[in-house]
């Protein structure tokens, strides 16, 4: 049961901190859209995205947590410094195309070396280190450029905050129900941010074409690096069935079938729920693994 | 001359000397195997018990299955030693729902901490007190080191029906999980937590 303390500083603060950056954001890009020809598709308030996420989750961070451990104790305070790490990436996303594989690459390759370090100590070998390490780095990788094409591919900022509001709400419930009650709350807190986005989105209406993609790519270090961050912790430290963690890391790549032309047929609203549909069918089955698993209609209870 | 003969029954006398002190030396070796015995700890006749109070309302107690040590009880007292590892993993409190939270990140980070462990730092007889022993320590659990001083109780001494040596302790003492980083579900779970160590140990 969350306290409101807890509901307070993992949920509401996160949400208004994220959501009056968002404002500004897109207060500023209205602006330069007046301004400019609107040929440019990457303005400054790109970066301000990213900061919205960034703020809103280390925000929502300190409040559950308190200041991180440095060097990162536990592999849940690694989390603030992702945030932070998206931010910085998010801030330079746009100056070179190789300058930002090499970053992707680079986190993808180091982040499940320093967020796993206990479990390449004390669990794996050295060769099933290095499978687990590569395999982790590459589908980092995929996974971060799923993000990125999902901001595209969703046709508006209001069905991709949806998605992700689904997806953050659906690795919190996940967590909740693998006994990992702390990690949950910084998915909550993901589902804070996506839900103030959502709102947003959906009051300032989606119709027109400036407004159409809420999210840039530069926003998608962030929101990569922490739902990798939060399912690592989850699936190698906590106690979240494989079947959820793998459903979970594939549901994005459902967010493709808005490509099919049939689907595209269907018009702006009906494909936008068909795609939602397909990337929550996956998410759902995840839950109902780990409701299965968790004993929850047991008589059993934790603390 | 005098001096002469003098050197004559130097040699015998130093060869005797020698001798004498090869003697005490093999017998004072004797004697300092003796003084330090080393003991390890004997699980199915061990416990270790936590405390907690749940809600500030009811006293809920577990325990870890798995753990291993070895003391080293010296005649100087300064120079014994006591190392402990417990296994996070192996809480019990005999909920398994339980047990499973307990073991997350929320409470013992089992996956990431698998081990809790206890080194002596100094052992010293607790003035006034006979067969208690004043001992400090490193506590290392969630990967925070903390010095502590408990108060350990000698409970026995004897031997086995196989004529092993048997010694054994009881400690009881508290510590402030939020100390250690342990501090999700502060309103649920009391911050103090009373430890119980009862400890046969068998001589090596």
């Amino acid at each position: 049961m969350l306290t409101l303390k807890q509901l307070f500083l993992g949920l509401f603060l996160p949400a208004v901190v994220s959501g009056g950056v968002l404002i500004f954001a897109r207060s500023l890009s209205s602006k330069q859209d007046a301004t400019n020809t609107g040929e440019s598709e990457t303005g400054s308030s790109d970066w301000l995205i990213a900061v919205a996420l960034s703020a809103g989750y280390i925000v929502g961070y300190l409040g559950l947590e308190g200041l991180p451990s440095f060097p990162p104790r536990l592999g849940a305070h690694w989390l603030c410094y992702l945030a932070v790490i998206g931010l910085i990436v998010g801030g330079l996303w746009n100056f070179s195309f190789w300058g930002r594989i090499i970053t992707q690459v680079a986190l993808a390759v180091i982040i499940p070396r320093l967020l796993l370090a206990p479990t390449f100590r004390h669990t794996w070998g050295q060769l099933e280190g290095i499978i687990w390490w590569v395999c982790l780095a590459a589908a980092i990788f995929i996974f971060w450029n799923l993000v990125q094409q999902s901001f595209t591919i969703l046709p508006s900022g209001v069905s991709s905050s949806f998605v992700y509001f689904g997806l953050s709400g659906g690795t919190a419930l996940i967590l909740a129900l693998s006994g990992a009650l702390r990690l949950a709350q910084h998915g909550g807190v993901l589902v804070a941010l996506f839900a103030a986005s959502w709102g947003i989105a959906l009051i300032s209406g989606q119709r027109s074409d400036r407004n159409r993609h809420l999210f840039p790519s530069s926003a998608s270090p962030v929101v990569a690096l922490l739902l990798s961050g939060i399912w690592m912790n989850g699936y190698f430290f906590e106690e979240v069935p494989t079947a959820s963690a793998i459903l979970l890391l594939i549901a994005l790549l459902f967010v493709h079938v808005g490509r099919i032309e049939a689907i595209q047929k269907l018009g702006a609203r009906r494909s936008a729920l068909v795609q939602i549909a397909a990337i929550a069918l996956p998410v759902l089955i995840a839950i109902g693994v780990a409701i299965a698993r968790s004993g929850l209609f047991g008589d059993s209870s934790g603390y | 001359m005098k001096i002469h003969s003098g050197h004559n029954l130097q040699i015998p006398y130093a060869a005797g000397l020698v001798l004498a002190l090869l003697i005490i030396g093999f017998t004072g070796n004797i004697q300092l195997a003796d003084a330090a015995d080393t003991y390890e700890i004997d699980t199915a006749h061990s416990m270790i018990l936590f405390r907690a109070k749940h809600m500030g309302i009811t006293y809920n107690y577990g325990r870890f299955n798995e753990f291993t040590g070895k003391i080293t009880m010296d005649e100087d007292v300064s120079k014994s030693m006591v190392e402990f590892e417990v296994k996070t993993a192996s809480v019990d409190t005999a909920n398994e729902k339980r047990d499973q939270h307990l073991r997350s990140s929320d409470f013992f980070s089992a996956k990431q901490f698998p081990v809790i462990t206890f080194k002596s730092t100094k052992v010293s007889m607790k003035e006034g007190e006979e067969d208690v022993l004043e001992v400090t320590g490193d506590l290392e659990l969630l990967g925070v080191k903390k010095s502590i001083t408990v108060d350990v109780e000698i409970t026995g001494k004897g031997k086995a029906r196989g004529g092993e040596s048997l010694i054994g302790f009881e400690s009881v003492f508290t510590i402030k999980r939020s100390e250690f980083g342990m501090t999700y579900g502060a309103g649920a779970v009391s911050d103090d937590i009373r430890l119980t160590v009862s400890i046969e140990a068998k001589g090596e």
